[in-house]
């Protein structure tokens, strides 16, 4: 009989999930690994041994991580310092995406939206959570949740064929 | 499929990708002991067409000086298994009859021992006082020689969280204690003989946590 540690495949399963999530919470592509590590070594450490963890629980740690790390004054500089880099979220997705206008233009108008509201979307997208799981993560009630990611899908709608066009324009320019 | 939805289902196509190597690794070592806790067992192809080669091939997961520790205690164990037999022969017959008469095996019982037999010279192979090695495979009617090498397994039972303890430093800690059960099967493949012996385990894990 073989025996291997339970959370690597639990990791493996929710792993990216997660790290996007870090991503967009943390802002810095550095950062969020570091994040998700803290959150998810907390997480296991307290339930790990039941051999099931919900995932809501390490999105709900990420989550309060951030805001710890983000009031101490070193990061908070390092935030305020923080330079136009690479799309954080951009970072999380295949590559070969550099090859479909379209999906690079989902991607950028994800990038526009309100942080309140991309983080409703990737909790719900990407986390697969349902909305009672993401109020119970953000700490919000499950309306303001829904209703965030309604605005958001309309938003989307609105800003992809606008992402669409300005790539357009950067080419015959 | 109205607009919403086929937004949505964009969204769903763009996969994010997986953490690193090297972030997982990192995480490992960041878990440490709280990593393990929690086992998945996984039977091979082999072992579901024959459970009892579960007990003839080790583990890969055992680990190499707990397997030396194993193989020094081999050779012990089958003496233990060897004076039980001899002890169950002679005290469970009942009176008037012998073991031969019982099991149909040359058996003799202790009280048939010739009293010269008892006395003889110590032989410090024998795992029995008083005994030889001849003599005990005699009486045992088990080979003494031509045994296999023991082959080990460790099967992973359950986990128990026994709550949260003060650790001497101080700290709070985690209580886990693991239950194992390691086997051993001994073969002689001249008279087709095995003796698996099981032996529980059990491990006691303290994880430090963090006061968060």
């Amino acid at each position: 009989m073989k025996t291997e540690p339970i959370w690597k495949s639990w990791f493996a399963r929710h792993g990216a999930k997660l790290l996007l999530f870090a991503r967009q919470q943390s802002r810095r592509p550095d950062e969020a690994e570091d994040l998700l590590q803290e959150a998810f070594v907390r997480i296991w450490r307290l339930y790990g041994h039941t051999g099931e963890v919900a995932p809501g629980l390490v999105y709900r740690a990420i989550r309060r991580l951030a805001i710890d790390w983000a009031r101490s004054i070193d990061r908070r500089q390092a935030r305020e310092n923080r330079v136009a880099m690479e799309s954080p979220l951009a970072l999380s997705f295949d590559r070969t995406l550099e090859q479909d206008e379209r999906k690079q233009a989902l991607l950028r108008a994800v990038e526009r939206l309100p942080d309140q509201q991309k983080e409703v979307v990737i909790l719900k997208i990407w986390g697969e959570l349902t909305f009672d799981e993401i109020a119970r993560t953000l700490d919000e009630s499950l309306n303001t949740v829904a209703s965030r990611y309604r605005y958001a899908l309309q938003k989307l709608r609105n800003l992809v064929p606008e992402e669409m066009e300005g790539k357009k324009e950067g080419l015959t320019q | 499929m109205n607009e919403f939805e086929k937004l949505e289902a964009e969204l769903k196509e763009l996969v994010p990708g997986p953490p690193s190597d090297e972030f997982t690794s990192r995480l490992e070592n960041a878990l440490g002991d709280a990593g393990n806790v929690a086992m998945r067992c996984m039977p091979n192809q082999e072992e579901r067409k024959d459970d009892f080669a579960q007990a003839r091939q080790p583990s890969s997961s055992i680990r190499f000086p707990r397997l030396l520790a194993f193989s020094g205690l081999a050779g012990l164990g089958l003496a233990a298994v060897w004076a039980v037999i001899f002890y169950l022969s002679s005290s469970i017959a009942p009176e008037g009859k012998t073991v031969k008469n019982l099991v149909d095996i040359p058996v003799i019982a202790q009280s048939n021992i010739p009293d010269s037999l008892l006395v003889a010279k110590e032989d410090p192979d024998s795992p029995l006082h008083g005994l030889s090695l001849d003599q005990l495979e005699d009486v045992s009617a088990m080979p003494v020689s031509g045994w296999s090498d023991p082959q080990i397994n460790e099967r992973f039972i359950r986990v128990v969280d026994e709550g949260i303890f003060e650790h001497p430093s101080g700290l709070p800690a985690r209580r886990v204690r693991q239950y194992f059960m390691d086997e051993t099967l001994w073969s002689h493949p001249a008279s087709d003989t095995r003796i698996l012996s099981t032996t529980p385990r059990e491990e006691v894990l303290f994880i430090e946590l963090d006061t968060y």
